[in-house]
């Protein structure tokens, strides 16, 4: 890529992000150009992908190599537009039968034995093999078995949660916090780690290589804002008078 | 007095708590600080030593799925991964089901490769995006190569020496998937439990809990979980990156989070018994 590219790139990266970040202080032109751009780009991007990474190598090349059979998942994939015209909607439904029973055939069977028999074997299998295992280990396999059991009982509406029934339940409830509380820890954490992500770009274009796009811009946005409230103070004085 | 004073603590303008917030992260950028970070979680030793315990040679199939969106967490790991393989001499496919990614899987194998004098063809292999990950990962069970026939850059890959005795799952010593979406899920439940492949993970830090069952029962050998994860794997493997320099950050921006929510509980504690 020529420096000049690099540059261009630098600049429109910094500037989006910025333009981005700019409506945490105030909502603004240029946050609103910087968001309908990544939606226009986002739908580009999704349509070339569709094009090159889908069309090309899956139906335009096969059928231009004579392999026909091709045709037939396309119809039944282009059967699904049809839900656009109301008359010839029922066409979809052939597409649809195929893609349910296509989809349940594969995530029934993989889902029952990944998600329902691993890990209630997962959960049984430790308990069996506690003369080997530390107490630790012991520990751990109880407080599994445990959660599980009480979380379950928590979902399970059947039985009226009163008494000791509630007390159950109610330990189920702990545990479900306990895992919202790690889960949010984590969320807190992915979300600095993405804006770090987007100040390390920031600070690598801030070089002089790349003509200080982030001082520049960032400049520039300050200035936008200090007119802007100027301006708006002005009219408001005007108001008064 | 005091009370109200306190009060009004609570109706700071939330754009000074961003201020504030931007500064503690974008300081140990300009100047790091060097903070440690000294636990390595058990999780991400597992995927260490499911890699570094692979004979030199050994075919390991990294599905990178990430995109831009998720790239500082996902990225140090994919890089420490890749360059972990390569330092055991392993052999090296990737693929991905994400399209996004393309270009992040070039900007790994454009610096990695040439430190540890590796060739595209003969220690790796590239494949190019696919849709339709389900379809691809069943096709993968019996022959590869009725779903892949080229790499990226429409290279026959039957004939690669890197694929040499690759026809399947069965000839491959394990998948590894770095992802921010639910395809390390796909993974474990339509390869690593029906075909018994081992599967080990990297995911972002939100994901991470999630996995917590799988890891209990072995299904997953392994999982690196965040920005913390990469940089305790790039620590493992000697080889400090971009996960290293973000720990600073992240260690200030978590003390940040900390001091205010003790300073507002301690100010309402205060406000409600005085």
């Amino acid at each position: 890529m020529s420096e000049t590219w690099m540059i261009a790139g630098a600049w429109l990266a910094s500037g989006l992000t910025i333009f981005i970040f700019s409506f945490l202080y105030k909502d603004n032109p240029f946050f609103k150009i910087a968001e309908h751009l990544y939606l226009g780009a986002g739908m580009g991007w999704l349509f070339q992908v569709s094009l090159f990474g889908v069309w090309g190598p899956k139906i335009w090349e096969p059928l231009t190599k004579g392999d026909w059979v091709v045709i037939i998942p396309s119809l039944l994939g282009l059967s699904l537009l049809t839900q656009f015209v109301p008359k010839l909607s029922w066409i979809s439904r052939y597409g649809f039968t195929f893609m349910m029973g296509y989809g349940a055939g594969l995530a029934i069977p993989a889902g029952l034995a990944t998600d329902f028999l691993h890990q209630i074997g997962g959960t049984i299998k430790p308990l069996s093999l506690m003369a080997s295992m530390s107490p630790f280990d012991i520990f751990n396999s109880l407080l599994v078995a445990c959660g599980l059991i009480t979380v379950l009982f928590y979902f399970f509406f059947s039985v009226e949660h009163k008494g000791h029934f509630k007390k159950v339940s109610n330990i189920g409830i702990y545990f479900l916090m306990i895992y919202f509380g790690a889960a949010f820890g984590n969320t807190v954490m992915a979300r600095f780690s993405l804006l770090y992500g987007r100040f390390d770009d920031l600070y690598t274009f801030s070089a002089g290589k790349y003509l200080y796009a982030t001082q520049a811009i960032l400049i520039g946005m300050i200035i936008y804002f200090a007119v802007r409230g100027f301006m708006a103070k002005d009219k408001e004085q005007e108001a008064a008078h | 007095m005091l009370k109200e004073k306190l009060q009004s603590f609570f109706k700071i303008d939330r754009r000074w708590i961003f201020l504030v917030l931007a500064v503690v992260l974008f300081v140990p950028i300009m100047k790091p600080i060097g903070l440690p970070n000294k636990t390595i979680s058990p999780t991400t030793q597992r995927v260490f030593e499911f890699i570094e315990k692979q004979p030199p040679g050994a075919f390991i199939l990294f599905s990178l799925d990430y995109d831009p969106s998720t790239r500082p967490e996902l990225h140090p790991m994919a890089t420490a991964l890749v360059k972990h393989a390569f330092k055991k001499n392993l052999r090296v496919g990737v693929v991905t089901y994400i399209a996004g990614s393309t270009g992040l899987i070039e900007e790994i194998f454009e610096k990695v490769p040439k430190e540890f004098n590796k060739t595209d063809g003969v220690d790796y292999v590239i494949f190019p995006y696919m849709p339709n990950i389900l379809a691809a990962m069943t096709q993968m069970a019996s022959d590869i190569y009725g779903i892949y026939t080229k790499d990226r850059n429409n290279k026959e890959i039957q004939s690669m020496p890197v694929m040499d005795g690759i026809r399947n799952y069965k000839n491959m010593s394990g998948v590894v998937c770095i992802t921010g979406t639910a395809i390390l899920d796909y993974w474990v439940a339509y390869v690593g439990d029906k075909y018994t492949v081992p599967v080990a993970g990297g995911v972002t830090a939100i994901s991470q809990p999630g996995y917590g069952p799988y890891l209990q029962t072995g299904q997953l050998k392994g999982l690196i979980g965040g920005m913390k994860g990469a940089a305790e794997y790039e620590s493992l493997i000697k080889q400090p990156g971009k996960g290293t320099s973000g720990i600073d950050a992240l260690n200030l921006g978590h003390l940040l989070v900390l001091l205010l929510i003790l300073t507002s509980n301690i100010i309402l504690l205060i406000i409600k018994y005085l």
